[in-house]
């Protein structure tokens, strides 16, 4: 298939705030379109409790509990570059490079109900923004963590690490991610379904003002393509939208590379039609030849390939 | 409707918002606003909840026995007297639980709050004292407040200490205030007892056998004394009288003579009246009498007691023919009607009466009545059976006290004066232990009946709110469950209203155990006495003054109080008006219940108690009685539900007084119409129970549907009670974000469901996904499992019992063990420097929460070992490991004293749990499922806002299950996010699905509830639209890391050596029948071979071909030689059972010979 060269890749950013982007994206395809939505919720890295040292929790919520809320509190991540992923750092458990530490250690002496909440996490000094828990509420309190009665008391230390959603979604930087394409359901890729008139029964997409209404006599283009996409990208406040996409696309980027240098490695076996479709990606403990085209892969029940045990 | 105008309102002018909060509010309607009848006369039923609740009937039911039974019971057994002693009497005054006489009976003697009852493993109860008067030597003395024994007392009755208290003093005494109460804490454990629903006692059920052509009359006669059952009964169209104490059927002429009816011609009268068919069919029974050459009362009165089967106690003196017939005919038939100075006309009467129901189902079949027929039950509360057993524990007690005093006074001479108190107090452990035992139990053994019923009690299941509050209004039938009859398991047209038309349970128990009603009330006993006075006040004369020629006579009706003639009346219309007058002003009972049976023409009246009964408005000329006038009241406060009932405005029907009445659903239905009404329903979806009005939308679903439900409404895992942190209960689970449902009724709100909630919100897609769908399995996002959707907690008790020995030793509690770092060894990882595992701790499988030791000398006796000097190791470790394939961490650990002064530690393990592959959600219409796939959101479908669903389920499930109200939930749950507001799917109302749409397409969705949604895996929009929106879905306690199982080598069985069997002993999987046929018709046979004996049991033996027996070590103990041993592999139950079969003589010899 050739892709049309004419038509170049441009972005417009229809609305942008503090914590959503409108933008939408033209001339591209569908797949890659959807990759970036994909890569956006899942593979973005942000900063997020791990792991809850629990020294006191009289609290009525059990550690498991606190330990769980904790984690979805969502922090700061600006510059969450700078900080490595645990299981790739040099140190033994945790260490500054890898993770951010937070305290809380709080304790109602009141009679009336005390109300523990993120901003009351303590952050041992890192010189940097990254790891502050995010506050978007008027009284810049944060989410509300527990909430604590006379004498009750929690002295916990928190370690924040780097991670990706695909994990779990505490490391998630987007609330929603909108995505839309073709408002006016040009290229029939969905039946609106309708009792008398689709058209009076559906509600009209508010995209539809940046595209034009079809021409009703005009005949059904069977070799269009979805080429504009309306994006709508709503974080939780830990990273600004703008480096949501922006790492999003180069994470997508590092993907295709990772599979460039991949599919480029001395190792694959580029073409292995002789050998029965058999590949062993790049593996070379599979036989014993050791990295020698194989003739045939092995497997505990007998040859396979080459020549198998059925010819 | 009221909340949706209240937000409208809210978003036109906020100014008025602010007005709004000054002003009063109740249940989202303002003072100010106009009431509507017709709408707001449902806010009668929270008043009705709030003066009687779910539970009002348990609790009626047990203050009326300490308050009222308890004192009959005692004048009825208030004299013990001594056979030694003529002089002797002690005479029980009064009695009382709970308070001493010195304080009036608002004081509350109880020394322990319930719920340390609960966590001591203590019977939550309080003393009974009595007054006594008795003889010491020559004076009379009287003694008050003497304790004997302990009454378990019901949570919430007038006698508890929680009765009537603020929410502020519940929490002091760690009590939920939303709970219940009506049930009793006996040893630390919750124990209901159900209300048990049986046949009414006292009243003539007529029943025919058509194909056997027999009529029978019977009556079950109870009283304080006895239990009888009398029958007239037709045998070859002659009538008899049949009882169990009488050995032959006795002709009912014989038996009327006995009575003193001695006239044939009176007998021809009260039995058929001027009938002539009725008298036809009678007639014959007089020709038996007359060949018996009976005609007098004497001689029918010795045929009668030739008859009787006479069990005398020894030492009584020894009757007369004569004497047992006038005994049989007082006291034992018709036990329940009183004969005093040999006046038997009441009890002929009564005979006869039953005689005359049998002649007109002779003459016409359809007069028999209907033993399933709701009006002909009675439901038997825990205060009924608390008084049946307390009675007999009482009678037991004063036998024992009696004989006591007997064997003391017996001794000639005594050095003090004798004292009856000293002996009494010997006693008091009897009464106190035999009604904690019967509750803990749940077996009712009645020594003077001879009554044993067993499955009395249920412990209070305590998996949800829900399931605790299902248990409280649960009625199981004394109806056999084996039997395979339709008809006690049918719905019964007269169960409206009265008992919930979906909960029950399905399999064995279904139709038997069934459910209360919202707004049922189950009487209590009442006094006769006024209300016969009051009939003959009321124009009834007097069945003793009435000429037997006249009673059957046109248009007389017959009046009868419970069951039993008391006169007639000429104008029952007038009669049943009247009565019915004077009961809506107040003057009597509202509960008492009038009614007329025309076929029978009688006037019914019902004082008794165990009638089911509901309130309802009265309807005077078509028109309601309630007005917007009271309904204004009732929202000010400044009425209660009582002031309704007193004003005549609404009152107490029970079934059979139901259907003397014209009933209105609803007001329209009155308008218009020629059929006067005398009442209107409050509400119509009071038809359904508690645990049925959690369903949204119930009539559109199909019934079984919102049976189901109900079943799994129990199961599913929410908030339990305010106090749930503070219970230490068997295994309790607590879900981590409990939510209020969005779509709720009215009935969720009445009994604050929407407070402690078991469920949560879930945004369902209904569509196909991934084909792990299939079979009703659904699909759950990860994203919403990491956010806590489904998250649980599962706590689990374990005890342990420091035990004291005979000997002075006792058990012990070790600390830790160290390795030689001073680090806490593997097993000892949990535990604290006291031997207890530490709070918060994690404990993995094989490690030791609590490190107990037993004294290795437990066993030796007290005497004798003084002289050694304890060893060092005088203990032996007992310690309680952990044992499951997850860690738990401890919760709590609690050390007490229990009743025996032995050490008790309770040990509480919590394990949090987020839904896993296999774990079990329902939603709200009978729908389960388990989980099938866990997928990433990002692969998930989303809507243009970037929405992704929560569950993803199989539109399959729809089409056959034919779950309507589901579809409706969605789109009014839809709404109510888009609208921020709670919509109602109250049954027969709620919500309306065009308002809901409406709101839909203003908020710029389809009206359908459909969306058009993306796929998540490749970005295109998918071809269908989708039905998208939020389900209440509940979590169900069926997860699989409970149920998980597999063994490759484990334990044996000690007897055969295979396998154990079952999850908790780690047992193998049975290789069955069917599957041994399979592997045979496979031709597997070295399978075959593998599974049945080397992988279970197999067993080398020495096999003597000579003797063919057993021998062992290559020798053959029968022959005395190894000559002919060959050793060969049978299985070890095969050589068992050769080993048995020798032990009973038979001698199984096995002849071994070449295959090959």
């Amino acid at each position: 298939m050739s892709i049309d060269r004419s038509k170049e890749l441009s972005v417009r950013i229809t609305n942008a705030e503090r914590d959503r982007v409108n933008f939408e994206l033209f001339n591209v395809d569908l797949s890659l379109a959807n990759s970036i939505r994909r890569v956006m919720m899942a593979e973005v890295p942000t900063l997020a409790i791990d792991l809850v040292e629990i020294d006191i929790n009289t609290s009525v919520l059990a550690d498991e509990f606190l330990s769980h809320r904790l984690g979805l509190i969502p922090l700061n991540s600006e510059g969450i570059d700078k900080l490595a992923y645990s299981r790739d750092c040099a140190c033994d458990n945790y260490c500054a490079n890898c993770s951010v530490k937070l305290e809380l250690n709080t304790k109602c002496d009141t009679d009336s109900t005390m109300s523990v909440y993120a901003s009351d996490l303590a952050k041992f000094q890192n010189g940097l923004t990254l790891g502050n828990p995010v506050t978007r509420d008027a009284a810049k309190k944060g989410p509300l963590i527990c909430k604590l009665r006379k004498h009750q008391e929690i002295k916990l230390t928190c370690i924040a690490k780097k991670g990706i959603s695909k994990e779990h979604v505490k490391w998630s930087p987007c609330a929603a991610v909108g995505f839309e394409y073709d408002p006016y359901n040009k290229l029939k890729h969905t039946d609106y379904w309708f009792e008398d008139d689709a058209e009076e029964e559906w509600p009209k997409s508010a995209n539809r003002r940046f595209e034009d209404p079809p021409d009703k006599d005009a005949p059904f283009d069977y070799k269009a393509t979805a080429d504009h996409f309306y994006f709508d990208t709503e974080t939780v406040g830990n990273l600004p939208p703008n480096d949501v996409v922006l790492t999003a696309i180069e994470t997508l980027q590092r993907k295709v590379a990772d599979i460039l240098v991949g599919l480029k490695d001395e190792n694959v076996e580029t073409s292995n039609a002789q050998s029965g479709g058999f590949t062993t990606y790049g593996r070379t403990d599979y036989d014993n030849n050791g990295g020698e085209t194989p003739s045939g892969s092995k497997t505990p029940y007998g040859e396979f390939g080459g020549g198998s045990a059925w010819n | 409707m009221a909340p949706k105008r209240k937000l409208v309102k809210l978003e036109a002018e906020s100014d008025e918002a602010f007005q709004e909060l000054l002003q009063p509010e109740y249940k989202g309607k303002k003072l100010t606003d106009e009431i509507n009848t017709a709408e707001d006369k449902w806010n009668l039923l929270p008043a009705f909840l709030k003066v009687k609740g779910l539970v009002k009937q348990h609790l009626d039911s047990f203050n009326y026995f300490v308050d009222v039974d308890l004192k009959k019971i005692i004048n009825a057994n208030e004299l013990v007297l001594s056979d030694v002693d003529p002089e002797f009497y002690l005479k029980y005054l009064d009695i009382r639980v709970g308070h001493k006489s010195s304080s009036g009976p608002e004081v509350r003697e109880v020394i322990m709050p319930p719920h340390e009852c609960r966590l001591r493993d203590l019977t939550y109860s309080a003393p009974i004292y009595v007054d006594v008067e008795y003889t010491r030597g020559r004076k009379i003395i009287m003694h008050k407040d003497l304790e004997i024994g302990r009454m378990p007392i019901m949570l919430r009755s007038n006698k508890c200490i929680l009765d009537g208290i603020d929410e502020k003093k519940m929490a002091r005494y760690d009590e939920c205030p939303l709970d219940p109460g009506g049930y009793f804490v006996v040893n630390g454990t919750e124990k209901v007892i159900l209300v048990q629903e049986q046949l009414s006692k006292n009243r003539i059920i007529v029943e025919a056998d058509e194909k056997k052509n027999i009529v029978q009359a019977s009556v079950t006669s109870s009283t304080h004394e006895r239990k009888s059952k009398t029958y007239v009964i037709t045998k070859n169209d002659k009538i008899y009288l049949k009882h169990n104490s009488i050995s032959e059927d006795i002709p009912i002429v014989i038996v009327l003579k006995a009575a003193g009816i001695t006239s044939d011609l009176e007998i021809l009268q009260l039995v058929c009246g001027a009938d002539p068919q009725y008298q036809d069919l009678f007639v014959v029974n007089f020709e038996e009498a007359a060949k018996l050459e009976i005609f007098t009362q004497q001689q029918a009165l010795n045929y009668v007691g030739r008859r009787v089967k006479t069990i005398r106690r020894a030492g009584a003196p020894k009757l007369s023919q004569l004497q047992e017939g006038i005994e049989a005919i007082a006291t034992t038939i018709i036990a329940h009607i009183t004969v005093s100075d040999l006046q038997f006309r009441e009890k002929a009467l009564y005979i006869a009466t039953m005689a005359r129901r049998v002649v007109m189902t002779m003459h016409n079949p359809k007069m028999v009545d209907d033993r399933d027929y709701v009006g002909n039950k009675r439901l038997e509360l825990a205060g009924q059976l608390m008084s049946l057993l307390f009675e007999d524990l009482f009678k037991k007690f004063n036998s024992d006290f009696k004989a006591n005093i007997d064997k003391i006074l017996k001794k000639p001479s005594r050095t003090s004066e004798f004292d009856a108190l000293l002996s009494i107090n010997i006693h008091s452990n009897n009464i106190t232990q035999g009604l904690n035992r019967a509750i803990s139990t749940g077996n009712w053994s009645l020594k003077r009946f001879k009554m044993e019923r067993a499955g009395v009690t249920h412990v209070l299941s305590r998996l949800s709110y829900i399931s605790a509050l299902g248990m409280m209004t649960r009625i199981s039938s004394q109806f056999e469950k084996s039997r395979k009859v339709s008809g006690p398991r049918a719905l019964q047209p007269s169960q409206f209203g009265m008992l919930c038309t979906s909960d029950t349970p399905e399999g064995e128990a279904c139709g038997l155990v069934k459910n209360l009603a919202l707004m049922t009330h189950i009487t209590t006993d009442d006094e006769e006495a006024p209300i016969k006075k009051l009939c003959y006040v009321l124009g009834c004369e007097n069945i003793l003054g009435i000429d037997s020629a006249t009673l059957h006579s046109d248009g007389n009706f017959g009046i009868y109080l419970n069951g039993t003639l008391i006169g007639t009346n000429r104008f029952p219309s007038k009669f049943v008006s009247d009565f019915r007058r004077l009961r809506r002003t107040g003057k009597i009972s509202e509960f008492v219940s009038i009614y007329t049976n025309t076929h029978q023409t009688a006037v019914h009246i019902a004082t008794d108690g165990g009638r089911i009964c509901r309130p309802l408005i009265l309807v005077q000329n078509n028109r309601p009685k309630v007005n917007a006038e009271h309904l204004r009241k009732l929202l000010n406060g400044e009425w209660a539900f009582d002031d309704f009932l007193a004003h005549g405005l609404v009152e107490y029907l029970d079934v059979n007084e139901e259907n003397d009445s014209l009933i209105a659903l609803y007001e329209a239905d009155m308008e218009d119409t020629d059929s006067a009404f005398t009442h209107l329903e409050i509400e119509p979806f009071t038809v359904l129970g508690a645990v049925a009005g959690l369903i949204p939308y119930p009539h559109h679903n199909q019934s079984p549907r919102n049976t189901y439900q109900c079943a799994m409404g129990k199961q599913a895992i929410g908030a339990i009670a305010y106090n749930q942190f503070r219970r230490i209960d068997t295994l309790l689970y607590f879900m981590v974000y409990p939510q209020q449902p969005m779509v709720k009724t009215k009935t969720i709100e009445l009994i604050d469901y929407d407070k402690l909630p078991a469920g949560q919100n879930a945004t369902v897609a209904v569509m196909s996904y991934s084909g792990y769908d299939i079979e009703d399995a659904l699909v759950l996002n990860k994203a919403s499992v990491d956010r806590g959707f489904g998250r649980c907690q599962v706590v689990r008790k374990n005890t342990i019992q420091l035990k004291r020995y005979p000997n002075h030793t006792k058990d012990v509690v070790s600390g830790m063990r160290v390795d030689e770092d001073g680090q806490p060894i593997f097993e000892h990882q949990a535990l604290g420097p006291d031997g207890l595992g530490e709070i918060g701790a994690r404990v993995v499988n094989s490690q030791v929460y609590v490190n107990k030791s037993v004294p290795t000398n437990a066993g030796e006796s007290v005497l004798g070992h003084n002289e050694q000097t304890p060893s060092i190791e005088s203990h032996r470790e007992t310690p309680a490991y952990y044992k499951g394939p997850e860690p738990s961490y401890v919760d709590q650990v609690m050390m007490s004293v229990s009743d025996n002064d032995q050490a008790l530690i309770k040990v509480l393990l919590r394990q949090t749990r987020r839904p896993e592959l296999g774990d079990k959600f329902s939603s709200r219409h009978g729908q389960k499922g388990v989980c099938g796939i866990i997928v990433q959101q990002e692969d998930l479908p989303f809507n243009d806002d970037g929405i992704s669903p929560d569950i993803i389920m199989n539109p399959h499930g729809f089409p056959s299950r034919m779950t309507v109200g589901k579809m409706i939930e969605l789109i009014s749950g839809k709404a109510g996010v888009l609208n921020g507001s709670l919509e109602y799917g109250t049954c027969f109302g709620g919500s309306k699905l065009e308002d809901m749409s409406k709101i839909l397409v203003d908020k710029g969705f389809s009206y359908s509830g459909k969306d058009m949604l993306y796929s998540g895996i490749t970005g295109e929009c998918l071809q269908a639209y989708i039905f998208f929106g939020p389900i209440y879905y509940q979590k169900l306690k069926h997860m699989v890391l409970d149920k998980m199982h597999a063994r490759a080598r484990g334990p044996r069985a000690v007897l055969t050596r295979q396998p154990t069997e079952g999850r908790s002993r780690d047992g193998g999987l049975r290789l069955g029948e069917m599957e041994r046929d399979c592997v045979i018709a496979y031709g597997a046979s070295q399978l075959l071979l593998e599974r049945l004996m080397i992988s279970s049991d197999a067993f080398e033996v020495d096999i003597c071909n000579k003797c063919g027996l057993m021998g062992y070590h290559s020798w053959c103990t029968t022959c005395k030689s190894s000559e002919n041993i060959i050793r060969m592999t049978i299985p070890y139950a095969a050589k068992l059972l050769f080993q048995e079969l020798l032990s009973m003589n038979i001698a199984p010899r096995l002849k071994l010979g070449d295959i090959f």
